[in-house]
């Protein structure tokens, strides 16, 4: 067993977002004070968009905002609420 | 979307929480042995090598409390294999709580009970069922996630933590949940089955953690036999809790577990009783509450004899 240990290692997720329409797309969530400018994705050659975040380990929730709007993750591990009572998704990094 | 690496609990590093208010919870393991030993050990097996990894991280984990029901050990008086995996597997990473216990969900009362009275304000209640197949590849791999469950709770300050099991639409307990559980949810708590439904698909699930403070209040209430985890989820939107759900893997019933149509009608009908008795101890203040009881009692026996015609035509 490893000792205990208050480290935060980083771990590189991968976010997908599929919105072929919209005309932007970024990830909030805990790790970004749910700050809409703060993590614009990228559209991909399929119309998806794409955006590779760094991680703590630990669980985080997190939403896209596709044209302004918050829309859950339909492949999202877990469904939890934010600060401000809204559904948004969870995802575990270890 | 994104993709973890599981890694098992007790060999992993300790969350560093951004947001958690409570910085040192301990988490408290409460295993319901299955009534039924089955023939095979190997999910069980399984399981234990888990709950062992827990007991040697004191750290984190308080002793795990395995609860076994009278019935199963009067059942099995005499047989060395059920004896010797008491005695040098449960035993040791454990503690037993011999309990006589009408329904599983007397067995998470006696359990949770128990750990609760060990526990304190920060600390968190993680209930394991025992009878699942965790022997399988796809059970070990269940195992390794389960522990999200009640770091859940701890790192996002939640008061409930649902785990769900993907199970294909003929899955016995998806129908049943289909058709019964949410037929009669929507009859007797319209607003509650739909923020319930926003969670989960499983509201009888059996993976779960629970934060101390609420705990303490399903406890002090009435504790019903059967289908806890619903009540739980009712109890939980009433009082404005945090509630997440969180997705443990593919994993089925052991044979033992399979569910025959007399078991889903079983089902459908406590979880009527259940609803009724929520509803009138909620409501028996109200003036008009005969009346409308009499009129929810009406439509929620239409429920339930539809749902029990399509589980029978599904079923049988």
């Amino acid at each position: 067993m490893r000792a205990f240990a208050y480290q935060k290692p980083l771990r590189a997720i991968n976010f997908i977002c599929h919105a072929p329409e919209a005309k932007t797309v970024s990830l909030v969530g805990d790790f970004n004070e749910w700050n809409p400018a703060a993590l614009p994705m990228k559209q991909m050659p399929d119309r998806s968009w794409l955006l590779t975040v760094e991680l703590k380990h630990g669980h985080h929730r997190y939403a896209f905002l596709v044209d302004g709007v918050l829309t859950l993750d339909p492949s999202a591990q877990g469904i939890t609420r934010n600060d401000k009572g809204e559904r948004v998704c969870l995802v575990p990094v270890s | 979307m994104s993709k973890t690496a599981n890694t098992l609990p007790g060999n992993r590093k300790r969350p560093s929480p951004g947001r958690s208010r409570s910085p040192v919870g301990r988490i408290h393991p409460v295993v319901i042995y299955p009534i039924v030993q089955p023939r095979d050990y190997s999910d069980l097996q399984a399981l234990y090598q888990l709950v062992r990894r827990l007991a040697a991280d004191k750290s984190r984990y308080a002793r795990p409390i395995t609860v076994l029901d009278r019935k199963t050990h009067y059942a099995m008086r005499g047989d060395k294999a059920f004896l010797d995996f008491r005695r040098h597997t449960v035993s040791r990473c454990s503690e037993v709580l011999d309990v006589w216990a009408v329904d599983t969900c007397q067995m998470w009362y006696s359990g949770l009970g128990a750990a609760y009275e060990r526990g304190g304000e920060r600390d968190v209640y993680w209930l394991i069922p025992g009878d699942f197949n965790y022997g399988t590849k796809v059970g070990r791999q269940v195992l390794n996630r389960l522990h999200d469950l009640p770091e859940i709770i701890l790192e996002l300050d939640q008061d409930l933590c649902i785990g769900e099991i993907a199970t294909d639409h003929n899955n016995p307990k998806q129908l049943i949940d289909t058709y019964g559980t949410f037929g009669l949810l929507y009859t007797w708590f319209p607003a509650e089955a739909q923020e319930i439904r926003q969670y989960t698909e499983r509201p009888r699930s059996e993976f779960l953690a629970v934060r101390h403070g609420f705990l303490g209040e399903a406890l002090c209430q009435r504790w019903y036999p059967y289908e806890q985890t619903m009540v739980m989820l009712l109890q939980a939107i009433f009082g404005n809790k945090g509630i997440t759900r969180f997705f443990v893997g593919d994993i089925s019933d052991l044979p033992e577990g399979k569910e025959s149509l007399a078991s889903a009608m079983q089902q459908v009908e406590r979880t009527e009783r259940v609803l009724k008795t929520v509803w009138r101890e909620r409501h028996q203040g109200d003036a008009d509450w005969i009346e409308r009881y009499r009129e929810l009692a009406g439509a929620s026996g239409q429920v339930r004899y539809t749902a029990i015609s399509i589980l029978r035509n599904l079923l049988a």
